[in-house]
């Protein structure tokens, strides 16, 4: 991914010394703290600059969403600390997929005659609901990339107060653009209001996550087990997160910040044993500079969510 | 795999004293074995970090032998004695990856659109570049062919398809969707077992709409008629839906016949073995409709290479000479130092001289013996086939290289297509097809085509 290593729109201005010398400061402060990677700023800055262009393209397609990021990176993202943790999750969640993929065992090679005696494999046989379920999530989870293949948070997926929030930033920065006219303003506020109605209807991969675990019933455990051994890590935050009535970010966050210790619990509604968490452990074990859940950040959240 | 425990036993002195057999493979592959002392570094450094602390560790692990990287997760149980290894998730990938370029490198283009899509060829995700055609409505958990019309390429074959069976890349899928001509491209996709999951790939859109091959007008075909077969999309189309439908029959048939599945009724197996027969029967009608349609294309050329036709003699024999034993035949193939080089197309040839063979074998009576020579006449290379078999009398000689003759045959061994294209394609090659036989005293079957002379 490109986005990885390379800073996503435009080029940043140069620092200014002020800003220099907070930085400064708090590093001074915490010496041997380990910061963000470069990698890790870039996949959440492209997470984001994605997630305002298709709130903003939501809210009214005349918006120029490249005008728009490079007001907010210069003067800095209204909702910053609110959408810092989505970001995160769906950074560090993109990471440990690519970090697993990339570490996964190469496929069996098939021999000629095999290839040739499985020229008519079955495609297109009717679904069972289980499948079909097991389809949503995949089709729900896919969305959460732009078209690119770049990570994304698809707005079905979005908390309705993170992207009621991102709306009425992006209307608020809109109505400075073009004019200050009660029409206008009266217009952008019906956008954000059916926009609102309009994703409060839409359903993600929480949602899909929810009807996957549902029809699987006592059958869970297994197939969250399963999807452990495939490194089909997206189904398996799924799962738990139904398991736990947490949402999809919620848990992304909580699983790949967890210490080793805490995954027993994490799974606990899923009933799977050490044998079975003992991959999710090596892998993220293997993942570098991951960050591990503690007291404050639950502190954080609330001091976030009260703003 | 990636489930199973492996245990391991340390003792106080650093030795592996008991070990499963991944884990000994791995000592033995470093250079020493049981009871010597633990030859893999970082399991060894790890270890010793256990035992200091005297407390259990979980660490991943790296390992390596000469041709694969190791990855795992090892627990580390020190006691009095030594310590207790328990490794989970034993990972292997290869020090040579293939190189393979990653199809990302073509997803960024221009009238694009990038999908994924599961083992089934369901689609999970489609998405559009911003200046692609708009993507289909309901797109969600539809098959691949559903959302993009397949058409073969120029061998009647659909690249996805055989990339599904070979669970591999594959590129120049031409497709049509959105009323737009694209082409499709797309990587294999594995999960952390090793089990197929889908491809994801890009459609780019063609530069220009795609005018299909009948421009130069249908070929009508004396034998088809106005057949929609003589069309040669249409064969193609037919050949490719035909070739996978068939081999799925042929497979189950044999399984069913061969009761590979448990004990059946032996009548039960014996329709079952005659299903598989008449399924190969009509796989091989559909090869010989595909040769048919590829012959005679306007234009269709044969490739010039340098060949022996002693050598492609014997390599017939090779493919065809279980077949004889089966029925007691003796074949007396040319010996090595027989040479005739001659230019001709190599597996052009090789399939004349199966046909012929093939021939000799089927209508030759058990036991009996089939002769190939191979011979110089002037500036013409000669290959003869003879049999032993009825023979064929001057009148059938006339007609035997006609499209679907069978001489009066009803069996299910041949479509009455094989002489025709062993001669056509033996003319293509400016060379000939020619018999000689009489009834009773077997048949004799020459290809020749020019000669080479070698220096």
């Amino acid at each position: 991914m490109s986005e990885s290593v390379f800073s996503p729109g435009i080029d940043p201005p140069s620092p200014t010394l002020s800003a220099r010398l907070r930085e400064l400061a708090d590093y001074l402060a915490a010496p041997t703290t380990g910061r963000l990677t470069e990698e890790q700023r870039a996949l959440s800055l492209g997470i984001a600059r994605r997630m305002v262009t298709d709130v903003a393209a939501r809210l009214d397609p005349a918006i120029d969403p490249a005008a728009l990021w490079n007001d907010w990176l210069r003067g800095g993202l209204p909702s910053a600390a609110r959408i810092a943790g989505l970001c995160f999750a769906r950074a560090e969640e993109h990471r440990w997929r690519e970090q697993s993929a990339q570490r996964s065992s190469p496929p069996p090679l098939l021999s000629e005659s095999e290839a040739a005696d499985g020229e008519g494999i079955a495609v297109g046989e009717t679904l069972s609901d289980l499948d079909r379920t097991y389809l949503a999530v995949q089709i729900a989870d896919r969305r959460r990339f732009d078209a690119l293949g770049n990570p994304a948070v698809a707005i079905a997926d979005l908390d309705s107060e993170i992207f009621r929030t991102l709306l009425l930033d992006i209307a608020a920065w809109r109505l400075a653009e073009v004019s200050k006219d009660a029409k206008r303003a009266a217009e952008l506020g019906d956008a954000v209001r059916a926009e609102t109605e309009r994703q409060a209807a839409e359903s993600g991969i929480a949602e899909a996550g929810r009807a996957y675990c549902a029809l699987l019933g006592a059958d869970a455990g297994e197939a969250a087990a399963a999807a452990i051994a495939r490194h089909d890590w997206p189904v398996l935050i799924a799962l738990a997160a139904a398991a736990q009535r947490r949402s999809y970010d919620d848990m992304a966050l909580a699983l790949l910040t967890a210490e080793s210790a805490a995954l027993p619990s994490l799974f606990a509604p899923l009933r799977l044993d050490h044998i079975a968490l003992a991959p999710i452990e090596a892998s993220l074990a293997m993942l570098p500079a991951r960050a591990v859940s503690d007291a404050d950040h639950g502190e954080f959240r609330t001091a976030e969510g009260a703003r | 795999m990636n489930e199973r425990v492996i245990r391991g036993r340390i003792d106080r002195s650093g030795a592996l004293v008991s070990a499963d057999a991944p884990l000994l493979r791995l000592q033995q592959r470093a250079g020493a074995g049981l009871d010597k002392p633990l030859a893999l570094p970082h399991l060894a450094r790890l270890v010793t970090l256990a035992q200091r602390l005297h407390r259990d560790i979980s660490r991943p692990l790296y390992a390596a032998d000469d041709h694969s990287d190791i990855h795992a997760l090892v627990r580390i149980t020190p006691d009095a004695d030594g310590a207790s290894l328990e490794i989970t998730d034993w990972r292997t990938r290869p020090l040579v990856q293939p190189h393979i370029p990653p199809i990302s490198e073509v997803a960024v283009v221009p009238q694009s659109w990038t999908w994924e899509c599961d083992q089934q060829l369901r689609i999970v995700a489609l998405r559009a570049a911003s200046d692609a055609p708009p993507l289909p409505e309901g797109w969600e958990g539809r098959s691949l062919s559903e959302v993009f019309e397949l058409q073969p390429d120029d061998d009647g074959r659909f690249p996805v398809l055989r990339a599904l069976a070979r669970q591999a890349r594959f590129e120049g899928q031409r497709v049509r969707a959105a009323q737009t001509a694209m082409t499709l491209a797309g990587e294999a996709l594995f999960d952390a077992t090793g089990r197929f999951t889908g491809f994801r790939g890009s459609a780019v859109a063609e530069a220009q709409p795609s005018t299909g091959q009948k421009a130069g007008g249908a070929l009508v075909d004396p034998a088809f008629g106005s057949l929609p077969l003589s069309d040669p999309q249409f064969g193609r189309r037919i050949d490719g839906a035909l070739r996978g439908p068939l081999s799925r029959i042929i497979a189950t048939a044999e399984t069913i016949s061969g009761q590979f599945d448990g004990p059946i009724r032996a009548d039960y197996a014996r329709y079952a073995g005659d299903i598989a027969h008449a399924g190969r029967h009509l796989l091989g009608l559909v090869d010989d409709l595909a040769d048919l349609q590829n012959i005679e294309r306007p234009g269709f050329k044969a490739a010039r290479d340098e060949i022996d036709l002693g050598d492609l003699a014997r390599r017939a024999v090779g493919l065809l000479g279980m077949k004889a034993e089966e029925k007691g035949i003796r074949i007396d193939a040319p010996r090595t130092d027989d040479r005739a080089p001659a230019t001709g197309e190599f597996r052009r040839v090789l399939q004349v001289l199966l046909n012929l063979l093939g021939n000799a074998i089927r209508y030759s009576p058990e036991n009996s013996q089939i002769w190939i020579r191979v011979d110089r006449d002037g500036d013409r290379a000669t290959v003869t086939v003879a049999d032993q078999g009825q023979g064929i009398d001057a009148e059938q000689q006339a007609v035997v290289f006609e499209k679907f003759e069978r001489l009066g045959r009803t069996d299910s061994g041949g479509s009455g297509l094989g002489l025709y294209i062993a001669r056509r394609l033996a003319r293509a090659m400016d060379g000939e097809l020619t018999v000689d036989s009489a009834p009773g005293q077997g048949a004799r079957f020459t290809l020749s085509l020019p000669a080479r002379d070698v220096g």
